[in-house]
């Protein structure tokens, strides 16, 4: 099991320069803790206009100030949206090769297609065709890539022959992944030999399913890039306390805060009808969830707060599962304060990752000490 | 956390509907026809018309529907509407702003059962091969002409109606008090078309939204279905955040 941080960058009105300085400064600090502690992996999201719930609109910017400031934690951008009016696919090429280059080869890119209106009526994308954009450009990542020269003629961008520079330091070319939040991704995810980043905050017996069908198609593949990236990933929440009641208590409150803000957000499927967006992506299980940002209610099964005990049945059960990877949100809104968050993440790299680890487990503990 | 509405219904009462009791009986409209044109709004043109309870969408857009009602208990009428888009805590709804029947009885009846904000007016639904066009009059002025443009078909299941919210004043725990109510039809669709919203004339006054700014469109639609105007299952305090101030009246569909 590999555990990893995943940042939306979540800031609470009023939006001061300092406030948002604050929290950037917040999340850098505690990327660098977790790249002594052990942790494997640092994602961060591509939102835009999404007001409190996400500020991460320029990702590749703070995971380069993550990977100057580690020494081993892998970066995800998580996820590039593949869709033309977002991004244009050359310029997706080259910053991707140059963080790469930046972090030493600790690149993974994630990709995606944006699931909110708020994003896509921003900027003028048509929801019709996002699938089609998205499955477009992933074929051609690689290739700008790894290729001396590329051309590329496409129902949504086009090229004469170019040599895009520069080229990733990884060879072939960095892991691929998408995000997973609609039905199905996990689909297209196991057809192209990708990784299947889960962005939702499912239950046991939905994930299951999912998983098992990800591995199951994912064996007759025909992979977009030079090889398979055959990897779960899922999404929670981290607060790790001593006390367990504490734990949980304020583990709910970041649970809560996170949800009741996403809730806010304009799903595509709410104003635009289209065949594209069937699925309110992972809105209806926030939406259950969130009842209001202090809901007593329990949340979704499996979340990883509590003491330790706690979070070790709940990442066992997600290890049984089949889940490779946990990313762990660690805070929302400012709601937990920041020593608290640098103690959880130290408590569960002395108490947590030792049990899953590979490796030996005094490694982490004593990076925790 | 997210921002507010600032209208303090409470201070408007006496302009609110004002409802004899909760315990409103369902009406089964069959064979609806429902034209929705989606259309975004800049946020500060809704500026006082959200409650308090309530939170804006992001961003913030309108609702214009005219429905072609063949039956009710009332004879068949039209009914135009301009809702807002809002977010009752997680929940997106759409807030009634204002309304027009097509008949008296029409508008007598959602006033005093639902709390609509309507009044009786001119409402014309009308198909062509190239468009879905509506048009309402109120005392002979035209305070809206608009049109779904070059509707395509699509499947019932890609289209999602979101749930309506109206204010009112209406008896509750012994006296009247002013509240926000949930009118959350169900719709089984026979038809599904979606288009380009087009709009010719909107007044936003006539639309009790007198700063209200017609921007972008997003998209509108076309379905027929058989719909329902259900029994009152929830109320909302019109000045809590609704995760604080909702009360259910009754638990389901079942007793309907």
């Amino acid at each position: 099991m590999k555990f990893g941080l995943f940042y939306e960058i979540s800031i609470p009105r009023p939006w001061t320069p300092e406030k948002e300085r604050t929290v950037y400064n917040n999340c850098l600090e505690q990327v660098k803790l977790a790249d002594e502690l052990g942790f494997d992996h640092v994602w961060a999201v591509e939102h835009h206009f999404l007001e409190e719930y996400s500020h991460c609109s320029a990702p590749e910017l703070f995971l380069t100030a993550c990977a100057v400031l580690t020494k081993r934690i892998q970066v995800g951008h998580g996820i590039v949206v593949c869709v033309p009016e977002f991004n244009h696919p050359i310029k997706i090429a080259e910053k991707t090769a140059t963080l790469d280059i930046l972090s030493g080869g600790r690149l993974h890119v994630g990709t995606g297609r944006s699931a909110t209106w708020t994003e896509l009526g921003g900027f003028g994308a048509n929801p019709d065709t996002t699938k089609k954009s998205w499955d477009e450009f992933v074929r051609c990542l690689p290739k700008m890539w790894m290729q001396e020269t590329f051309s590329y003629q496409g129902e949504f961008w086009s090229m004469p022959e170019r040599t895009i520079l520069p080229k990733p330091y990884q060879k072939p070319h960095p892991p691929m992944w998408v995000a997973v939040t609609s039905p199905g991704t996990e689909i297209d995810a196991a057809e192209r030999g990708l990784g299947s980043l889960g962005l939702s905050f499912a239950g046991f017996e939905e994930q299951e399913k999912k998983i098992k069908e990800y591995r199951r198609r994912i064996q007759s593949c025909e992979p977009v890039g030079a090889f398979v990236n055959e990897q779960v990933a899922t999404t929670n929440f981290l607060f790790c306390h001593e006390d367990e009641k504490y734990g949980v208590e304020i583990g709910k409150k970041l649970g809560n805060t996170f949800n009741y803000l996403a809730t806010q957000l304009i799903s595509t499927r709410e104003v635009f009808s289209s065949p594209s967006y069937q699925s309110l992506g992972l809105l209806p299980a926030l939406r259950r969830a969130a009842t209001g940002p202090d809901a007593s209610e329990q949340q979704t099964e499996g979340m990883a707060y509590g003491d330790p005990a706690r979070i070790i049945r709940a990442v066992k059960k997600w290890e049984s599962l089949g889940v490779d990877c946990i990313n762990f949100i660690l805070n929302a809104n400012e709601v937990v304060p920041q020593a608290e968050v640098m103690a959880s993440l130290k408590l569960f790299a002395k108490e947590v990752m030792p049990v899953f680890a590979k490796k030996p487990a005094n490694v982490a503990a004593a990076a925790a000490e | 956390m997210p921002l507010y509405g600032t209208l303090d219904l409470t201070a408007v009462a006496k302009t609110l509907p004002t409802l004899a009791n909760l315990d409103t009986e369902a009406w089964i409209l069959p064979k609806a026809e429902m034209l929705q044109l989606l259309i975004e709004v800049p946020r500060s043109s809704t500026d006082g018309l959200l409650p308090k309870a309530m939170h804006p969408a992001l961003p913030s857009y309108v609702i214009l529907a005219l429905t072609r009602y063949s039956e009710s208990p009332v004879g068949p009428f039209t009914l135009a509407m301009l809702r807002l888009g809002t977010r009752a805590g997680a929940h997106p709804r759409g807030l009634m702003l204002g309304a027009v029947a097509s008949s008296d009885a029409a508008a007598k009846e959602l006033r005093n059962r639902w709390g609509f904000p309507i009044e009786a007016g001119e409402v014309k639904f009308l198909r062509r091969h190239d468009r879905v066009m509506g048009t309402v009059k109120k005392d002979g002025k035209t305070i809206l002409d608009c049109a779904l443009v070059d509707p395509q078909p699509v499947s019932g299941t890609d289209v999602q109606y979101i749930n309506w919210v109206t204010a009112a004043n209406a008896p509750l725990d012994g006296q009247t008090q002013t509240m926000l109510i949930q009118v959350d039809p169900k719709y089984t669709f026979y038809k599904a078309e979606r288009g380009k919203p087009q709009v010719a004339t909107f007044d936003a006054a006539a639309w009790n939204a007198p700063n209200l700014e017609l921007a972008s469109p997003i998209i509108g639609t076309c379905c027929t279905v058989d719909t329902d105007l259900p029994r009152i299952r929830f109320v909302m305090d019109p000045l809590k955040p609704v995760f604080q101030g909702t009360r259910r009246i009754r638990e389901s569909r079942v007793d309907e």
